[in-house]
């Protein structure tokens, strides 16, 4: 009889539901459910992961080899979240029922969390991810002996919560997806390495032409790249301001290619070199990849960087913030990306990337190879069986 | 086989990642301090970027060169366009009109504000310069302190050997 794993997310990645926590842990989960596990996936009715609004049918549905159960997320005091939200991104101390409070008013599920509790015998592991969201706190000190935190960890302040520092200190492990990350939770909380291992998202490989978006978008002008969520905490608004200070500097018509959702703060003199595409599909955001002259990557709270190491398999180098560690250590693993700490640096660096085609197609083909290598979903379900074994083992 | 070796061989041969963006942080690093960068616009291109930067060293000084080519208000009139084309004469007639009646005021408020802002931004450099100067004094005397202090603990290291 296989044995039962449950993933727990507070959204379901795709159908409108965007992001890259969400999207590493239904990909865990789908390639769990073809290695031989039975998969629960259980998660909330919400897509928009701002207003938490109940907005897919509660139930149970069979998809991608596993069952995925949505619950209704509870009714939430928002003014409470909000406020104490900016008090913790301010840096002030919360006193413990705050922070009780910002995480009941989160996202939560009474629903899920009953469905857990008595179904949690049957599994032989709980995932549960990101960290920070009500929903997974309770899930994991719900369940601390067989809860396997994919925390998708960021140095931010509320990574300093006395709750938070509590769950690590609990869990039975944690699944890391990178090694930079594993090492701010050995700093953060002196997490045992005994109880961490790394683990990661595979990718699979893809051939995409690289002219085909321009083609297709009527592009006239090389490009930079951006794909994912589009605001301030994944530094979006810093993209608008350098490129317009690009253009204006140098005189260089470079155009700025944004994918995925969330408005785009830009002035105005830069509008018409911006081109939103909105949501694509994969084959064509991985099309604007390969055709880029850069993807660029400001954002400083990143754990992974899925759309980096997607654009190092289409052969495109990467501009990233030099204060992300880990999409700076994943640049430098790859040698396939650069790093600016100010302007500029990056002036210099998008200028060398598009003057010099064999610096730039040099990155670009490091970046296919290591992906290609690192990434790959076979490595990553080994890993993953090899992880839940370690750090669950099996009893009897 | 060292890291850097390492990491070489999973690339192409040649290409270190490290040592460009070294290369390239090093010529940055040298045109700000040769004013290719204290330009108004880099100024404006930082602000979201300002959070990060905080901590860097020179970085106040570099910032303030910049912001020295922001702080004086383009005042000048300027040409008045209508982007929507129904009534588009008429729309840039009235705001020539308005422009006219509110010229004589805002020019005061500006040509006022230029001024604040230029003494403002002298001050700022002057803090900078005086605090940049006391450090570098203190640093100094701290060094001079600590080689006083290496030494003079010689003999002593040396009786206790004894």
């Amino acid at each position: 009889m296989a044995e039962r794993l449950a993933f727990v997310a507070p959204r379901y990645a795709g159908d409108g539901a965007v992001g890259g926590a969400e999207t590493l842990l239904k990909n865990l989960a789908i390639h769990a459910a073809r290695m031989g596990y039975e998969v629960d996936f259980l998660t909330t009715c919400a897509q928009n992961h701002y207003t938490w609004e109940n907005t897919l049918p509660p139930g149970a549905r069979e998809t991608d080899g596993m069952t995925v159960r949505f619950f209704p997320v509870d009714p939430r005091d928002e003014g409470a979240f909000l406020r104490i939200q900016q008090q913790i991104d301010r840096g002030v101390a919360v006193p413990a029922a705050d922070e009780a409070l910002w995480l009941r008013n989160g996202v939560h599920s009474s629903e899920l969390l009953a469905h857990l509790a008595a179904n949690a015998d049957g599994y032989r592991a709980i995932l549960a991810g990101p960290y920070l969201f009500g929903l997974t706190v309770a899930a994991a000190t719900a369940h601390l002996d067989k809860m396997l935190l994919v925390p998708c960890l960021h140095d931010e302040p509320f990574a300093r919560l006395a709750t938070i520092r509590a769950m690590f200190g609990a869990v039975a492990g944690c699944l890391f997806n990178s090694d930079a990350e594993r090492a701010l939770a050995g700093e953060l909380y002196g997490f045992p390495d005994a109880r961490a291992r790394t683990v990661g998202m595979g990718l699979d490989p893809f051939d995409a032409d690289p002219r085909a978006f321009a083609a297709r978008r009527g592009l006239d002008a090389p490009y930079v790249l951006y794909c994912g969520r589009r605001e301030p905490l994944k530094g979006t608004p810093l993209i608008c301001d350098y490129m317009l200070t690009f253009r204006e500097r140098t005189g260089r018509d470079v155009r700025v290619v944004f994918t995925g959702s969330g408005d785009i703060e830009a002035a105005d003199a830069l509008r018409p070199a911006i081109l939103d595409a909105g949501f694509v599909s994969e084959d064509e955001k991985h099309e604007a990849m390969a055709g880029a002259v850069a993807f660029i990557h400001p954002s400083v709270n990143e754990s992974f960087g899925i759309v980096l190491l997607e654009s190092f398999l289409a052969g495109t180098p990467a501009l990233v913030h030099a204060k992300s560690r880990v999409l700076v250590a994943q640049c430098r693993a790859a040698q396939a990306g650069l790093w600016f700490r100010h302007y500029p640096d990056f002036e210099a660096e998008l200028l060398r990337l598009l003057d010099d085609p064999d610096a730039r197609a040099a990155l670009g083909a490091n970046g296919r190879r290591f992906v290609a290598r690192e990434y790959a979903w076979p490595a990553i379900e080994r890993k993953l069986a090899g992880a839940i074994d370690a750090l669950l083992p099996r009893r009897g | 086989m060292s890291d850097n070796e390492q990491l070489l061989s999973i690339g192409a041969p040649g290409l270190d990642v490290d040592r460009l963006v070294a290369e390239i942080q090093a010529t940055a690093d040298r045109k700000m301090r040769d004013g290719v960068y204290s330009d108004a616009r880099v100024a404006r291109a930082e602000k979201t970027n300002l959070v990060h930067l905080r901590g860097t060293d020179g970085f106040l000084t570099f910032y303030l060169a910049c912001l020295r080519d922001a702080v004086f208000v383009d005042i000048s009139d300027f040409e008045i366009r209508e982007r929507r084309s129904a009534f588009a004469p008429a729309l840039v007639a009235l705001k020539k009109v308005i422009w006219k009646l509110l010229k004589f005021y805002t020019y005061r408020l500006w040509s006022q504000q230029n001024q604040v802002n230029g003494l403002v931004i002298t001050a700022l450099q002057g803090i900078e310069e005086q605090t940049e100067g006391r450090i570098a004094k203190l640093e100094a005397r701290v060094a001079e302190l600590e080689a006083r202090l290496g030494a003079a603990a010689v003999p002593g290291k040396a009786r206790g050997d004894g």
